[in-house]
């Protein structure tokens, strides 16, 4: 939390992809200690180096250090090369846990990234590759990055043995358009893919069935698709998932969603994941707890305007990430409350003047 | 009286107003009168202009389009505000001598209506009501004039008109040209000096064409005709002050995205102490005064001032503006009052006698300043000296003398003497065996009175960092208690106790102590605990088994929790910003609504504060992977309350199908939910709020619906093209629509909380404090060269490979090689690296160049900081002033930033054919081991005749040699080569120009060229023999006959057959017969022969007599030729001793510095 001789230190395993994403974005070396120190199995896990990895191969000229022990790390970040990338994933997380750092880093990138992943698309941990498809790259469209943003599903895997395959194309963009964003909107659509692999193609649709009979009461624009994979597509284990999402009149996006858990039926996994629709709904807000950080970090990049975004309580990894963000940028957040519709929401309006961080990557040659 | 008055103006308006109605209607009569009178119209006839042809009028109508055009630029945020903006800086440069000084002086005079003696650095005024100006002098050093192009917004550009342009005056538009182009006006001087008028006139006019060349056609260039008591005339400065006040700014793009500030005043601010303990070579804290400009000066900024280096910023601190704005109610006039003219803020001029110097401030005063000199005036200050003057003994002594009396009726006085010294010892020794704080003070006499104060501060900080952790209730009461307790028994345990407290404080988070922010005596307890707190948790618990918990502590928890409670029936209430930024608690606990856990945490600490820590106090998570998944996890337990029909309904609202008030439905559903009083609050207010306001509530429902019923007419009737706005408009639009913003978000909080969230706004003048500054930028100290505080970007702090578009200056006479040094200043910086060449081979490969080439760009890539894409910069190889020529060097512009470099350069390989077989061929010399073939195995080779071919394998008996083939048979005389590119690594060399740091400000030396170190230690160039060039002796190749054999020969069809007949043996038939000529035939013959040669003879006698002829002519020309170099050396002779006199001169001036050059004395 302090900086001595010009590195950031924290401490703690905690948070370390934001971390890290703030390091490279800011170019200040970040030491991290104390990584499960007190633990019975101290030190980086299997994932958190294949990270390392993937943020290395994604730079150039970044240098990292693990201590002997693995409970310290020092980063010097180089710059975001980009490029075309192809990355295997272990199968402790899924995707989503690579991809979520590396969104925030690609745009800033010298040449525009061509991620391949593969490994486990959709679990319970993190945000699996359809909610990040379907909601998290429309948000980086509030910040005017869209054209060639794309991601690719290409084989579904889910856990325990994934086999799944994604590829993510990011376009790079000079400076980050300034986010004003405080009208919430109505709900006006609802959307949701359901998928089931190794299967029966039965349980996506009984799935589907199931949501409907909770979401029909509230608006008639609804449309569940049922993905299909099949073959080598399907991944190596059987699963099933159902991601919801729902688009307010401005553009805001409310997404949930429950995967398959041995021993449960389709129908309780769509209740489930309907139920956690309507939470994240009735929370309100112009961006739902799964992307605040991704777009609080956005708004500190934009050039040197005031953004504003109105958004629900903070979660702990929001939190944390102000203060990080505090650290590394110097940039602190105005956070005032907002007259809300539901008194029992708290909604809140977060303003800040960005750091007018442009892409000193960006080649002219 | 007064209404009268006014009635009787009124009056006097209405007949005016009639009699000028009435005019106008008279002339609009006569107007018509005359129309009808003469067809002639006066004026613009717009027949005239109209056009003859539908293709003219399509013609004009583009050029008036094209034309239209060019008048837009990019629109461009100005990020400085408009309330305050910070004043113009209006640099004046110039050659020496051309009256530099006496323009600023003229123009302070104007300004101001004062005189200055001796201008050194910046001069800030009041120019109008809103507008304030910095004047600042630009001395002919290289460095300064690169400092002030990257700070001026305005150039006054002094030009001898007697004498023409100058070299620097060139290099500079050059430099200003690469760091974006100010505006810049042209003064011409000394123009007096010539006394013909035509000639005056002819000079005006060249000079003024060139400088249109130079900066655009039309730019403003001002003649100041003499000087008149010291200054230009008050005529001509006043028409330049006008052109000054109405100069439009568009702001520059590399000021638009950085903080920056001219330091008005520099201060140190190093301990006398410390600079006497290392003999003055210690590093100084230094702080430095001026205007922000450009954009938000950032907390955590770096800042680069060029020619020292890149500094951290300790604190920056808001001033009271020195040269403030005139203010609105002091100022209803039109006009600046003059009492407002006379404000000037010059701290290192001699400004009313003040003149600041980087540690001291002089005091000026006319007449001698001694005792006894009656005629001074004397003030308070002065008076002061004075006394001081007469000082007879020591202060020690007079400490030793000196007697307080606690009364005024008191007869005897109290003495300091020796009645308190075992009182000391006494502490001291205490101090020893406890912690060891400050030794130094604790060997003072007063020493107590300082530790009573540290004591005092450390609870008042203590006691408002309890106030910040909000519970603010009924906790300072028994703080006081306490610390009477402890003074009462015993001092020094009082602190101890006290230590440990802030010690746990400070261990949670040390982040605390940044937004304390300046407490400099606060943050240096901080970094003491870390020694102390051992002994003092030691102590801690002693404390607690002698006397008992205290008081305040042992109701900590509950006090705690109740101040929580509160908090969090006003969950939606919470000061967000403090608990998240300046609070310690984990995010866990900011979220929770019971604190339970943060004080159990807290006493944890403070209880076994050995134990190692758990996990979760130590990052506050529960379960061990939760820290980094972005999903939360679903639990149904979580989603039961949704079988509630009454719940699902009452979200109907937030779906563009519901009803628009879902107000009824969701209350219902609070009060099952069970926050009891909370949502009472709310519904309360609502209510409040509904029996108030019904009737304005329906009266801006009406309002919105007739606007939005007025937007539809508008659209439906308006044209729709007219209220549309090209992409231009909509641009400036939604810029000055985000500016708005901007200004509002921010405006109602008070002015430190908005630095913290949005930096120092350009504007605030500002005392900017940094740390380690170079002992020799204070030693060496000239207010004569500018110091400039640029503010860096993140990006700008770390070094790489920076890829440059450059090109090689025309001016400069030499071409510039790869790995020779060279000084760029690029970015705020000055700094010397070492660049790489290179062009781009068909875009496969980045080939590096030996030498820049003519007229064309090229890339450089060389190590340094890195500066953003599309900045531009110029180079230079020498900044002294010695220097001959033109001394920019080279320009360009930045492309791209890395940590590796691509550039190659071409390696040949060459080899020689030992034996050959048909198309195969084996060959040597070319690599030394087959480890080396192996790596080049399928490599394409080729040989000089442009035979292609391939390396296939190594062979074992000479090493290296390998097998090759090629597309066809090659000889042995045949050269082989491999073509191969070899990368290279332009030399991580960086060496930044610390030119202030100089006491020579001009000469400063750098890495020297490999040229000039020879020159200069007097070595040969070293030659190797081998890269010497030699005569090639190339022996006649003889190539042997083409020989068909005969069976091939017989087997061709024809026209393949080589057709080579036998010379003729037999004679032909003329020439067989023998020729008779007739008499007269034979005598036509032998005419033309006489003929002939008669015609030869006289060719040659007439040339004979040419070369005669010529060789006069050039006798004569040599003769005159030789004349005229005469004349030419007599020419030269005159002009170098002019030369040297003049130089002469300057050096016999260069110490008053008053040098005023005269150049026209032939």
């Amino acid at each position: 939390m302090t900086s001595t001789n010009n590195a950031l230190l924290f401490s703690g395993h905690q948070y370390l992809r934001n971390r890290l994403v703030l390091s490279i974005l800011s170019g200040k070396p970040v030491k991290i200690d104390k990584i499960r120190s007190g633990d019975k199995n101290p030190g980086l896990r299997d994932y958190e180096i294949s990270l390392l990895r993937l943020l290395e191969r994604i730079t150039n000229g970044t240098v990292i250090e693990i201590s002997v022990t693995g409970t310290a790390l020092l980063l010097k970040p180089g710059i975001i090369a980009g490029g075309s990338i192809t990355h295997e994933c272990p199968l402790s997380r899924s995707v989503g846990y690579f991809l979520e750092p590396v969104i925030t880093l690609a745009p800033f990138a010298k040449k525009p990234l061509n991620l391949t992943l593969k490994g486990i698309t959709t679990d319970d941990h993190d945000l699996s590759a359809d909610i990040i498809r379907t909601v998290t790259l429309p948000h980086l469209q509030l910040f005017g990055i869209s054209e060639g943003l794309e991601l690719r599903i290409k084989k579904r895997g889910s856990p325990p043995l994934g086999g799944g395959e994604i590829q993510f194309l990011c376009p790079i963009i000079k400076q980050v358009r300034t986010l004003n964003f405080v009208e919430p909107g109505k709900v006006k659509r609802i959307r949701g893919i359901a998928h089931a692999v190794r299967i029966s193609p039965q349980f996506s649709n009984r799935m589907i069935e199931a949501s409907r009979s909770i979401l029909n009461r509230f608006i008639p624009d609804i449309y569940l698709y049922s993905d299909v994979y099949k073959g080598d597509d399907s991944g190596k284990s059987p699963g099933y998932a159902l991601s919801l999402l729902a688009e307010s009149t401005t553009g805001a996006l409310y997404c949930a969603e429950a995967t398959s858990k041995p021993g449960t039926a389709p129908e309780d996994i769509a209740l489930l994941a309907s139920r956690a629709l309507l939470t994240e709904i009735r929370r309100g807000g112009c961006v739902d707890r799964k992307h605040q950080t991704l777009v609080l970090l956005m708004m500190v990049l934009g050039s040197e305007d005031v953004g504003k975004c109105r958004m629900g309580e903070p979660t702990p990894r929001t939190i944390q990430f102000l203060r990080d963000v505090r650290d590394t940028f110097g940039t602190s957040f105005k956070i005032v409350s907002a007259e809300s519709p539901n008194p029992d929401a708290v909604e809140l309006v977060y303003s800040c003047y960005g750091t007018g961080y442009v892409n000193a990557n960006r080649s002219l040659a | 009286m007064v209404q009268i008055g006014i009635k009787v103006l009124v009056h006097v308006v209405y007949v005016v107003i009639g009699e000028y109605t009435f005019a106008v209607w008279c002339k609009g009569r006569k107007k018509k009168e005359k129309a009808k009178d003469k067809e002639k119209q006066h004026g613009f006839n717009e027949k005239a202009f109209a056009p003859r042809s539908g293709r003219r009028a399509e013609k004009q109508g583009r050029r008036a389009a094209e034309r239209d055009q060019t008048r837009l630029h990019v629109p461009l945020v100005d990020r400085t505000p408009d309330d305050q903006p910070p004043p113009v800086v209006i640099a004046i440069v110039g050659p020496p001598g051309v009256g530099k000084t006496t323009l600023m002086k003229s123009l302070v005079r104007r300004y101001t209506k004062q005189t200055l003696n001796d201008v050194k650095g910046p001069v800030t005024v009041v120019s109008g009501k809103k507008k304030r100006i910095t004047f600042i002098e630009c001395n002919n050093d290289l460095n300064s004039m690169i400092d002030i192009a990257k700070v001026a917004d305005l150039v006054l550009l002094m030009i001898d008109g007697s004498y023409g342009f100058e070299m620097e005056t060139f290099e500079f538009l050059n430099i200003l040209q690469s760091h974006g182009f100010p505006k810049v006006i042209g003064i011409l001087t000394h123009l007096d000096l010539i006394k013909k008028a035509a000639t005056l006139r002819a000079t005006k006019k060249a000079l003024k064409k060139r400088f249109w060349a130079e900066i655009y056609q039309g730019a403003k260039l001002f003649y100041l005709s003499g000087v008149l008591n010291g200054r230009y005339p008050d005529t001509e400065i006043l028409n330049l002050s006008r052109f000054i006040s109405v100069m439009k700014f568009r702001p520059l793009v590399f000021r638009n995205s950085h903080p920056y500030l001219l330091a008005d005043r520099i201060e140190d601010l190093t301990p006398r102490e410390e600079i006497r303990e290392s003999k003055g070579k210690c590093d100084r804290t230094v702080t430095i005064y001026g205007y922000l400009r450009g954009t938000n000066l950032r907390h955590g900024t770096k800042v680069h001032i060029p020619g020292v280096g890149d500094l951290d910023v300790k604190t920056v601190s808001m001033l009271g503006d020195p040269c403030p704005l005139p203010d609105a109610d002091s100022e209803k006039r039109r006009k600046l009052s003059e009492k407002k003219k006379l404000l000037i803020h010059a701290p290192m001029s001699d400004v009313g006698g003040v003149v600041y110097d980087k540690d001291a401030v002089y005091i000026n005063v006319p007449g001698s300043f001694t005792r006894g000199n009656a005629e001074v005036p004397q003030g308070e200050g002065e008076r002061m000296v004075m006394d001081l003057q007469d000082v007879g003994s020591t202060l020690e002594d007079r400490m030793a003398r000196s007697q307080i009396k606690l009364f005024g009726s008191s007869s005897k006085p109290l003495e300091a003497g020796p009645s308190r010294l075992p009182d000391d010892s006494d502490d001291d020794g205490s101090d020893e065996d406890g912690l060891d704080v400050d030794d130094e003070d604790s060997e003072d006499g007063d020493d107590e009175d300082d530790e009573a104060d540290e004591d005092e501060l450390e609870f008042d900080a203590a006691d408002s960092e309890a106030e910040e952790e909000g519970a603010d209730q009924g906790r300072s009461a028994p703080r006081r208690v306490l610390r009477a307790q402890e003074r009462a028994s015993n001092t020094h345990q009082g602190r101890e106790i006290d230590y440990a407290d802030s010690d746990s404080d400070l261990g949670d988070d040390p982040g605390d102590e940044d937004d304390l922010g300046g407490g400099s005596r606060r943050v240096r307890f901080g970094e003491e605990d870390n020694e102390v707190d051992v002994h003092s948790d030691e102590e801690d618990e002693d404390a607690m088994s002698d006397e008992d918990v205290p008081q305040w502590k042992s109701d900590l928890a509950s006090k705690a929790l109740s101040a929580y409670k509160q908090h969090s029936r006003r969950a939606n209430r919470k000061d967000w910003i403090k608990l998240i930024y300046s609070s310690s608690l984990t995010p866990q606990q900011v979220l929770s609504d019971t604190p339970s856990k943060s004080s159990k945490a807290d006493r944890d600490m403070d209880d076994d504060f050995f134990t190692v820590k758990s996990e979760a106090v130590l990052g506050g998570g529960d379960d061990e992977d939760d820290g980094d998944r972005s999903k939360e996890v679903l639990k149904e337990e979580d989603f039961k309350e949704w079988e509630d029909e009454e719940l699902l309904d009452s979200i109907r609202g937030l779906f563009i199908t519901g009803t628009a008030e879902p107000a009824e439905g969701e209350e219902g559903y609070e009060d099952q939910e069970g926050g009891g009083d909370f949502e009472d609050l709310e519904a309360d207010g609502d209510a409040a709020e509904k029996t108030v306001d019904p009737e304005a509530a329906r009266a801006a429902e009406l309002a919105a619906k007739k606007e939005a019923l007025k937007k539809k007419f508008d659209e439906q009737y308006d044209d729709p093209e007219a209220s549309k706005m090209d992409f231009y408009e909509e641009k400036k639009d939604e810029m000055a629509r985000q500016l708005q913003i901007n200004r509002a978000e921010f405006e109602d909080i008070d002015p430190e909380q908005r630095a913290l969230v949005e930096g120092y706004r350009p504007g605030t003048y500002v005392r900017i404090e940094l740390a380690n500054v170079p002992c020799e930028m204070i030693e060496n100290f000239d207010p004569l060269y500018p110091i400039v505080v640029g503010g860096l970007l993140p990006a700008e702090e770390r070094f790489g490979f920076v890829q440059v578009r450059i090109k090689r200056h025309r001016w400069f006479t030499r071409t510039l090689k790869t790995n020779d040094p060279l000084i760029f200043s690029l970015g705020w910086r000055r700094f010397q690296s070492i660049p790489i060449y290179s062009l781009d081979d068909h875009s496969i490969r980045m080939r590096m160049l030996k030498y820049t080439p003519e007229h064309m760009h090229c890339f450089a890539t060389f190590y340094g900081p890195v500066a953003l894409p599309n900045t531009g910069f110029c180079a230079f190889n020498s900044l002294s002033n010695t220097a001959p020529g033109f001394r920019v060097t080279a320009t360009g512009v930045v492309l791209d930033i890395d940590r590796s470099s691509k550039i190659v350069k071409k390696l040949k390989l060459t080899g020689t054919p030992y034996k050959i077989f048909k198309n195969t061929a084996f060959v040597k010399d070319m690599f030394s081991s087959a480890l080396e073939v192996a790596k080049f195995e399928g490599a394409n080779i080729r040989t000089v005749s442009g035979i292609r071919g391939q390396v296939k394998k190594a062979l074992g008996k000479p090493d290296g040699a390998f097998r090759a083939t090629f597309e066809d048979k090659v000889l042995m005389s045949d050269i082989i080569f491999l073509r191969a590119w070899y990368s290279i690594q332009p030399r991580k060399f960086y060496n930044p120009v610390t030119s202030l740091l100089l006491s020579e400000k001009g000469e400063w030396a750098g890495m020297r060229l490999t040229g000039q170190v020879r020159r200069e230690e007097g070595l040969k160039t070293p030659l190797d023999a081998n890269s010497t060039y030699k005569k090639v002796e190339r022996a006649p190749r003889r190539f042997n006959t083409l020989k068909v054999p005969k069976k091939l020969q017989a087997a061709l069809p024809y026209a393949s057959k080589p057709k080579i007949m036998k010379p003729q043996s037999k004679q032909t038939y003329m020439q067989k017969r023998a020729v008779v000529m007739e008499p007269e035939e034979k005598k036509a013959v032998a005419l033309m022969q006489q003929i002939r040669a008669l015609r030869k003879d006289q060719i040659a006698r007439r040339k004979e007599k040419q070369e005669e002829r010529r060789a006069v002519h050039r006798a004569k020309v040599a003769k005159e030729e030789e004349k005229k170099d005469g004349k030419d050396k007599e020419k030269r002779k005159e002009y170098m001793r002019v030369a040297g006199m003049k130089t002469k001169r300057e050096q016999e001036n260069e110490g008053g510095r008053s040098g005023k050059r005269r150049k026209k004395e032939d």
